[in-house]
């Protein structure tokens, strides 16, 4: 089975139709994926600013970190659940498209610049826990991270703007038109 | 409205947002990156208000903390806002989301300034009682869920179509 062949599998499933079909379904899952990826920006944006020593920086790195990190993840699934969703209406569009394929390898860099983060400065954290900012490599990281997430923002952004539901063919012969009364 | 909205559209500051593709895209990407840092300020502010964050910290140290950012990062979306209003007024103006989103978002800014004013005024009171007020820790969930709706319903300007009669936005 070659990847086009999987895309339009996708596309043609249950789910994806169901999601095209509906007046209401993909505009509630794309403000979803806003509120999770606001939050999950948000939160990472406050540990990183602690180890860049801005902000936060009268709390011990570790309490801020385990106050926080927890709800990151919970809007990160938010986050990917939505995205799939969307994905799986227009696979073959987003997959072909550059500001989607620049956002998947964005996030995987991000996954990557936190595994960093836990191979350097996250190894010596009882060091420097409650000192006003992270050893360099700590901030190093906590700067690529707010790049990163920053740039992805933009990128999901653009996605909307260059894969138009006008692509987006309903599977019947719906007139949106209809669907309102005159 | 409509006739403001014929106004804004001629005005030569939304010509040029019109003619130049990037600039609502950039926008609104920006709108997004504060809405991230205004999203995460009252989720920890609520958080410690209802026990689950920040307990080492007292209300006044937690509000200290995320409280400038709320304003600083508010300030960034009028200022993006106000933008996309004027280069695409009839797709903000008209529409039914941007409204009910409007009067949110004035519930919520008014709500967030009353907190920290009266939080400045009586400290202690709120140390010691209101803020364990099961009232209050209500009131916290309120103003998340106040803001999570006003995320979404920008969102949903996008879309206004979806409120049928209530609609007055040209389709995308």
């Amino acid at each position: 089975m070659n990847i086009s062949d999987l895309l339009g599998s996708v596309e043609g499933s249950t789910v994806a139709t169901t999601i095209r079909n509906s007046l209401y379904l993909f505009p509630l899952i794309e403000s979803f994926h806003v509120v999770g990826l606001s939050m999950v920006f948000g939160t990472i944006a406050i540990i990183d600013l602690r180890l860049l020593g801005i902000a936060s920086t009268r709390r011990p790195f570790t309490r801020v970190a385990s106050d926080i990190l927890k709800w990151t993840w919970v809007a990160f699934g938010l986050t990917v659940t939505t995205g799939l969703l969307m994905f799986i209406t227009n696979a073959d569009v987003y997959y072909h498209n550059f500001f989607f394929r620049s956002k998947m390898a964005l996030l995987a860099l991000a996954g990557i610049n936190m595994l960093m983060f836990e191979l350097t400065a996250g190894r010596s954290v009882h060091r420097w826990d409650k000192d006003q900012s992270a050893p360099l490599a700590g901030k190093t990281v906590a700067a690529v991270s707010l790049l990163l997430w920053i740039t992805i923002i933009f990128m999901g952004r653009w996605i909307g703007f260059t894969t138009s539901r006008a692509n987006l063919k309903p599977d019947t012969d719906v007139n949106i038109e209809d669907l309102f009364p005159k | 409205m409509t006739a403001l909205t014929e106004w804004l559209s001629q005005t030569s500051i939304s010509l040029a947002i019109q003619t130049h593709d990037w600039v609502i895209p950039t926008v609104q990407s920006v709108h997004i990156v504060a809405i991230g840092v205004v999203l995460a300020s009252v989720f920890m502010i609520d958080l410690r208000i209802l026990g689950l964050a920040g307990r080492d910290q007292s209300l006044t140290e937690t509000t200290g903390r995320f409280g400038p950012w709320l304003s600083g990062a508010l300030c960034v979306l009028l200022a993006t806002g106000v933008l996309m209003v004027i280069g695409e007024p009839a797709r903000e103006l008209l529409a039914f989301s941007f409204w009910l989103k409007m009067f949110l978002v004035a519930v919520g800014t008014v709500t967030a300034a009353v907190f920290q004013i009266s939080l400045r005024r009586n400290e202690i009171q709120w140390e010691q009682s209101v803020a364990k007020r099961r009232t209050t820790k209500w009131l916290a969930l309120a103003t998340l869920l106040i803001w999570v709706c006003i995320v979404i319903l920008g969102r949903l300007i996008a879309y206004d179509h979806i409120w049928g009669a209530w609609s007055r936005a040209p389709k995308a």
